[in-house]
């Protein structure tokens, strides 16, 4: 094996502890002790947090911010792409061309996406005044990982060791950074789904609004 | 302001330190900084300061997490901004976290990723309340409550001779000498609550609430021991006070010897109460809990009362208060009410969980500091308002009361504001 495929498989090792750690810290915590008395459901709160309050119609800061939204789901749905491809390159970096094409413009745009994301946090003045060292790292190593696995898709062999080390640092950046939202994100979301759907307030279908 | 020491940012520290479950550190690491909350909160959309954005309010708690309790924050704070508990920091988390947040919760339900924003600010009022920098009118308005029983500081004799006066208005408006206002007397089904504004301010609502129990032939009391719904301490977050307010409720619906305890029209009231109390003293309550609006609208629904809509004939709109809906699930109540009890009722844009702050919420009204503020961030409301053309607000919360009767005043609105059980009486024909 390659001295990159082995960075690579270190990388993914310590990113993995990272991320269990936050997990286990995460599910020792527990979850909330409420002694009120309830008059809603937890559970289906919960639910709706993942789905229905999800929904950009129900969301000002995906309604009023419809093109940041846009490319923000773009974004993280290109992320998902070439994580998924990191684990497919470890047996293969030439797929069929009938996908290839369709999945490399897919990255670039995604690329182009977060790119466009950074620009905005690099002009806005309340974006700038907000973002720390930390923000600007987390999107160059996403933006530049989802481009690199484009180009490894076109040329394999000439790009994949850069393609590698690439990947790498983001694997081991994750865990420490503002990345590891990945893992946080579902915890956030479960805890005012648990918070809403105990006090009856989510599902909001309920209500009239 | 009063220089920190190590004891204080010890205090300030071990609030977030100390860990019941995971749902601050779920918070505190979930913000990735998108500012897409920027026009969900009323500070924002009405200075465009950008201070205001309430992803700068979790900031600063966050900041100084990841300084004291992260890997990251601890060894490259540059690279996260962490931020040290000193005294420019804490300066600026009285500024924004006490002056700048009405705790409305409008910016956690839009918050692209799930952050519980207000919890966060709460948080930060906690560690600034254990290390002594609650701003003084705020602190003011919680010691009367534990030194007095109320946060006026309503002497006992005050408080029955108002009641008694209410309870002769009470008498001539439903033509009934028997009609009562009856007082500490146990084993009622209602003890009810009040907040200590109306004994001192606007005591109509007293006898409007009394002439509903009145025409629901209910059977309640008040106590003179404990009336006071409020709990001033939720909004300065210092638990150990809020759980001797707590407790004094608990301790009184025991005494009562009640089946129901009924929180009167006060939003913060009815979720410190409601939802806030049991976690504060650590026990469930035996007791059922219920606001006001949700007993009015069980009266009419079992027919125990009956309004007569046309008596209200002027155009009426709700402001919903945050603490009631968002805060506790109480949303179809109130208009079923209002649907029951007025001819013409106008729903404002947006409303329901979706509603503006009147912007006297978040102890903002107790907070003399930040007055111009507060006037300044009613624009919305004041917005609102006058695109229902209504003629009548309605609001189940004395605190939303009280900013509106001074907005109608600054912005001259021209409105009558009222509270449902006013709304309520007035429907009746007693």
């Amino acid at each position: 094996m390659t001295w990159y495929s082995w960075l690579a498989i270190a990388s993914l090792a310590i990113c993995l502890a990272g991320c269990i750690y936050h997990l286990i810290r995460l599910i020792k915590l527990g979850k909330p002790k409420d002694y009120s008395r309830k008059s809603g459901s937890p559970g289906s709160g919960i639910i709706y947090s993942f789905t229905g309050a999800m929904n950009p119609v129900n969301k000002e800061s995906a309604y009023l911010n419809l093109p940041t939204y846009i490319a923000g789901v773009i974004y993280h749905m290109g992320t998902f792409l070439a994580i998924i491809l990191f684990f497919v390159f470890f047996f293969t970096t030439t797929l069929n061309k009938m996908i290839t094409l369709p999945l490399v413009l897919f990255l670039f745009l995604s690329a182009i996406f977060g790119t466009g994301i950074l620009f905005k946090r690099v002009t806005d003045k309340k974006l700038k005044q907000l973002s720390n060292p930390d923000d600007y790292i987390s999107n160059m190593l996403v933006t530049g990982f989802q481009a690199a696995t484009g180009i490894v898709l076109l040329i394999p062999d000439a790009s994949y060791p850069v393609y590698m080390v690439i990947a790498s640092l983001l694997l081991l950046y994750l865990p420490v950074g503002k990345l590891k939202h990945a893992i946080y994100f579902f915890a956030a979301r479960y805890h005012i789904g648990y918070f809403y759907g105990w006090r009856n307030v989510w599902p909001a279908a309920k209500h009239s609004r | 302001m009063e220089k920190t020491d190590d004891i204080k940012i010890k205090r300030g520290l071990d609030v977030l330190n100390s860990h019941k479950d995971s749902k601050l550190i779920s918070h505190l690491n979930s913000c990735v900084h998108c500012g897409l909350c920027a026009k969900t909160c009323l500070y924002y959309l009405t200075t465009k300061d950008e201070r205001f954005i309430p992803a700068r309010k979790v900031e600063l708690v966050s900041s100084i997490y990841r300084r004291y309790f992260t890997f990251t924050g601890r060894t490259f704070p540059g690279l996260v901004k962490a931020r040290e508990l000193d005294d420019k920091t804490v300066e600026e988390m009285v500024d924004l976290l006490y002056g700048a947040c009405v705790m409305c919760g409008r910016c956690v339900q839009h918050c692209s990723i799930g952050v519980d924003i207000e919890y966060v600010v709460r948080k930060g009022r906690e560690m600034l309340a254990e290390m002594g920098y609650v701003p003084g009118s705020l602190q003011s308005t919680v010691k009367a409550a534990l030194e007095t029983g109320n946060n006026m500081g309503i002497s006992y004799e005050d408080f029955v001779d108002t009641v008694e006066w209410m309870e002769e208005e009470l008498q001539d408006e439903c033509n009934d000498t028997e009609a009562r206002i009856p007082l500490n007397e146990h084993g009622k089904n209602v003890l009810y609550t009040l907040n200590p504004r109306e004994p001192k301010f606007f005591p109509l609502s007293i006898s409007a609430m009394a002439k509903v129990f009145y025409a629901a032939k209910e059977s309640w009391t008040l106590s003179t021991n404990m009336y006071d719904v409020t709990n001033y301490a939720y909004f300065s977050s210092h638990p150990g006070e809020a759980k001797k307010i707590a407790q004094r409720m608990y301790d009184e619906m025991h005494k009562m010897k009640a089946k129901r305890l009924v929180l009167g029209e006060c939003g913060h009231g009815v979720r410190s109460n409601r939802w806030e109390a049991s976690n504060y003293i650590e026990k469930e309550f035996p007791f059922e809990a219920i606001t006001s609006v949700e007993l009015m609208a069980e009266y009419i629904r079992d027919g125990r009362i009956k309004p007569d809509k046309e008596r209200i004939k002027d155009t009426v709109t709700l402001h919903d208060p945050c603490n009631l809906t968002r805060g506790s699930g109480v949303i179809k109540e109130q208009r079923y009410i209002l649907k029951n009890c007025v001819n013409d009722l106008v729903e404002m844009t947006p409303h329901g969980t979706d509603n503006f702050c009147c912007g006297g919420g978040g102890g903002q009204l107790a907070m003399s500091e930040y007055n111009d503020r507060r006037l300044k961030i009613a624009e919305l409301k004041i917005g609102q308002i006058r695109k229902t053309g209504a003629v009548i607000v309605a609001t189940p919360c004395h605190n939303c009361i009280d900013q509106l009767i001074q907005i109608n005043v600054t912005y001259n609105l021209n409105v009558q504001i009222k509270t449902l059980a006013e709304i309520v009486a007035d429907s009746l024909p007693v």
